[in-house]
């Protein structure tokens, strides 16, 4: 593989061509973006065989030397999500292509985010990392707004203010870092930051920052923009199932580069597991409360994002590897959830989980995918979520860990039970109503569907193939691990049957509970002022 | 009051960036807030201006020798985060606009009560 793909075609491919062939009629415009996603795939494809089996690309915009100019890396950690990205794009411009929601304009937003994303995954500059987040900020807060419909408008800005604060915090922390140590570089940073004369002035600027990239990926206490963002009504599924599969991915990545980037001088992973734990039992707690069946997903994110970061943090290899699996199994079944929930709230008319019923027999192969997807989000034994939360347990020591492992699992399968009842029962909509077929909705489904399944089969070959490191995930399967998930599922079903209905009201008092904007920010600063304290307290 | 001759311009930018936290944290009036959030991205903005100042230097400019010049990164960063800032301010102008046509109030308190209907 001599060919060398250059990295900024992969960032400026898909705004470029969304500027330029912005002329066209909708249904060129949208053929040209289609095809201009799949040969972003198959140039990421490219650029990960290289990367995988040659040696890290980096890239210096404009032939500076290095540390000055503005760099793009290709690393064993950003490849696969840059193909992570490419497959959703793809996959999301096939499912929409008789689709009458998307105009020009959605469109073009849409590829913008497409190279905002791939463009954090290569940045090896934190300051371009921090203007490409702005950029997806502003795309996001406008395609969640865009049919500017019921409170969607407010959720828009609520998330674009609080986001904004985020990133102001961000900027003041990167300008600390470039007062202390010169440099904006990734690698520059990881070869200065231990020279420092004094490695606790760093203390600041890593809470800055780190206190940001918390916020983009909704730990806890700060995810309450998330469910607005994904979950919003105006939104339509394929907006969704990108954002939840992979824009808050991008947080994720960041947490792990900018966190190996201080390691030297700061380790606060503790601190971050512990968050990660927390925030994954509030998200599926939030999750079994909601009504609305988007709201349910949007809250089962923070939920997996949780679990996500607690296995970055543990300190145990096969644990990471895990959670970096798990950041693709995530990816997969939640963004096939989120799309076919949003066919599913077309054909019904209606957003609440309690009138709708029948969905498998309704539209089979949606019904299908569906299935697919709760079967891998709750770890069943064959599908990819099982894989990648055994492996996060093998990281975990004690009974604390198995205990917290189980809440999770339980909290996880007790949420989906009652997601899961809209599939099965009578159709719940008139049967001589018209139904729209959509062979591409039902194909892209269908294959999301197939890869939850196929990540499980091929689970441990599946991390080896993307990641290097060799784990047998033959215990996944074990009779113990079966008889664990029999014995969640029953109680989760038990639970739902004599618990969660019976609390209707708590949980309504819940769901109406909102922040406001002033909470919010003081929830932030107080974020940050932890943050500070615990880093000092660690550090001293 | 001996510590105020040990302030630098830099102490002064970074309680700026606070100020503008201070009045996203108590403000319920929306517009106050969004001007909070200008004056906290002003803040930090100033504050990177301001990073490997020395006293004396010259704008980095062609004829100014490289010694006497003022540290170009920064400025040359500042002028993208300053459009930055300008847009999402606009931008959140903008839909705080079609907010307050929907629901006909510019306080953040009474605004979520008016959702829930």
């Amino acid at each position: 593989m001599a060919v060398s793909i250059p990295l900024h075609f992969l960032v400026l491919l898909p705004v470029g061509v969304g500027a330029v062939g912005y002329f066209l009629p909708r249904r060129w415009y949208h053929l040209a973006l289609l095809v201009m996603n799949i040969a972003i795939l198959a140039l990421s494809i490219l650029t990960f065989i290289e990367v995988r089996w040659g040696a890290q690309i980096i890239q210096h915009i404009a032939g500076w030397p290095d540390w000055i100019a503005i760099k793009l890396v290709a690393d064993k950690y950003s490849a696969p999500l840059v193909v992570l990205t490419a497959i959703f794009f793809a996959g999301t411009f096939v499912f929409s292509t008789r689709a009458d929601y998307t105009d020009k304009t959605f469109l073009f937003l849409f590829v913008m985010l497409e190279s905002a994303l791939i463009g954090v995954f290569l940045s090896g500059d934190i300051f371009n990392i921090y203007v490409l987040i702005e950029l997806g900020m502003i795309a996001i807060a406008i395609l969640i707004m865009y049919k500017q419909d019921k409170q969607s408008v407010y959720d828009a800005m609520l998330y674009l203010m609080m986001n904004f604060i985020a990133m102001a915090f961000m900027l003041l922390g990167i300008g600390y870092l470039y007062r202390i140590t010169g440099v904006l570089d990734l690698d520059a940073l990881v070869a200065r930051l231990p020279l420092l004369d004094n490695p606790r002035a760093v203390i600041v600027p890593y809470a800055m920052i780190m206190t940001a990239i918390a916020l983009k990926s909704a730990l806890f206490p700060l995810f309450s923009w998330l469910p607005r963002a994904h979950g919003a009504p105006s939104a339509p599924g394929i907006v969704s199932a990108v954002l939840s599969g992979v824009q808050v991915k991008a947080g994720v990545y960041l947490l792990v580069r900018l966190s190996a980037v201080f390691s030297p001088v700061i380790d606060a992973t503790p601190f971050f597991m512990v968050l990660g734990f927390v925030t994954s039992v509030v998200g599926f707690l939030l999750a079994i409360a909601q009504k609305d069946i988007k709201l349910i997903l949007a809250y089962h994110t923070v939920s997996q994002v949780g679990l996500i970061v607690m296995g970055l943090n543990l300190g145990s290899d096969v644990a990471f590897w895990g959670a970096m699996y798990h950041i693709i199994n995530h990816a997969l079944f939640k963004g096939l959830l989120f799309l076919t929930a949003g066919v599913i709230i077309e054909e019904y008319g209606s957003r609440s989980y309690a009138e709708i019923r029948g969905v498998l027999r309704r539209m089979p192969a949606i019904g299908i995918g569906t299935l697919a997807g709760v079967l891998g989000i709750t770890g069943a034994p064959f599908f990819n979520g099982s894989i990648s939360k055994y492996f996060i347990q093998q990281g975990l020591q004690g009974d604390f860990g198995g205990i917290g492992m189980f809440l999770i699992n339980l909290g996880t399968t007790l949420s989906f039970v009652k997601y899961s009842l809209i599939l099965f029962g009578k159709p719940s909509v008139a049967p001589d109503r018209p139904l729209r077929r959509d062979p591409w909705v039902a194909g892209v489904s269908l294959v999301f569907g197939i890869a939850c399944l196929a990540g499980g089969l091929l689970g441990g070959p599946t991390v080896a193939l993307v990641y290097g490191p060799q784990y047998s995930a033959g215990g996944a399967l074990s009779a113990e691990k079966i008889t664990t998930f029999v014995v969640t599922l029953a109680l989760a079903v038990a639970l739902y049957a004599l618990v969660v209905r019976r609390i209707g009201g708590f949980l309504a008092s819940i769901r109406q509970f909102k922040f406001s904007f002033n909470q919010i920010t003081v929830v932030l600063t107080l974020f940050f002022v932890g943050l500070l304290g615990y880093t000092w307290w660690a550090g001293g | 009051m001996a510590f105020i001759e040990h302030l630098h311009i830099t102490d002064l930018t970074v309680a700026i960036f606070f100020l503008g936290l201070y009045g996203a944290m108590t403000q319920r009036n929306i517009i106050k807030t969004i001007i909070s959030v200008g004056i906290m991205d002003i803040g930090a903005i100033s504050f990177f201006m301001l990073a490997n100042h020395k006293p004396g230097a010259k704008p980095p400019v062609v004829p100014t020798p490289p010694q006497i010049m003022a540290d170009p990164v920064p400025q040359a960063l500042m002028i993208t985060a300053i459009v930055i800032g300008v847009s999402v301010i606009a931008m959140c102008l903008a839909m705080y606009m079609r907010v307050a046509y929907r629901y006909g109030t510019a306080d953040w308190n009474i605004l979520i009560r008016r959702l829930e209907k």
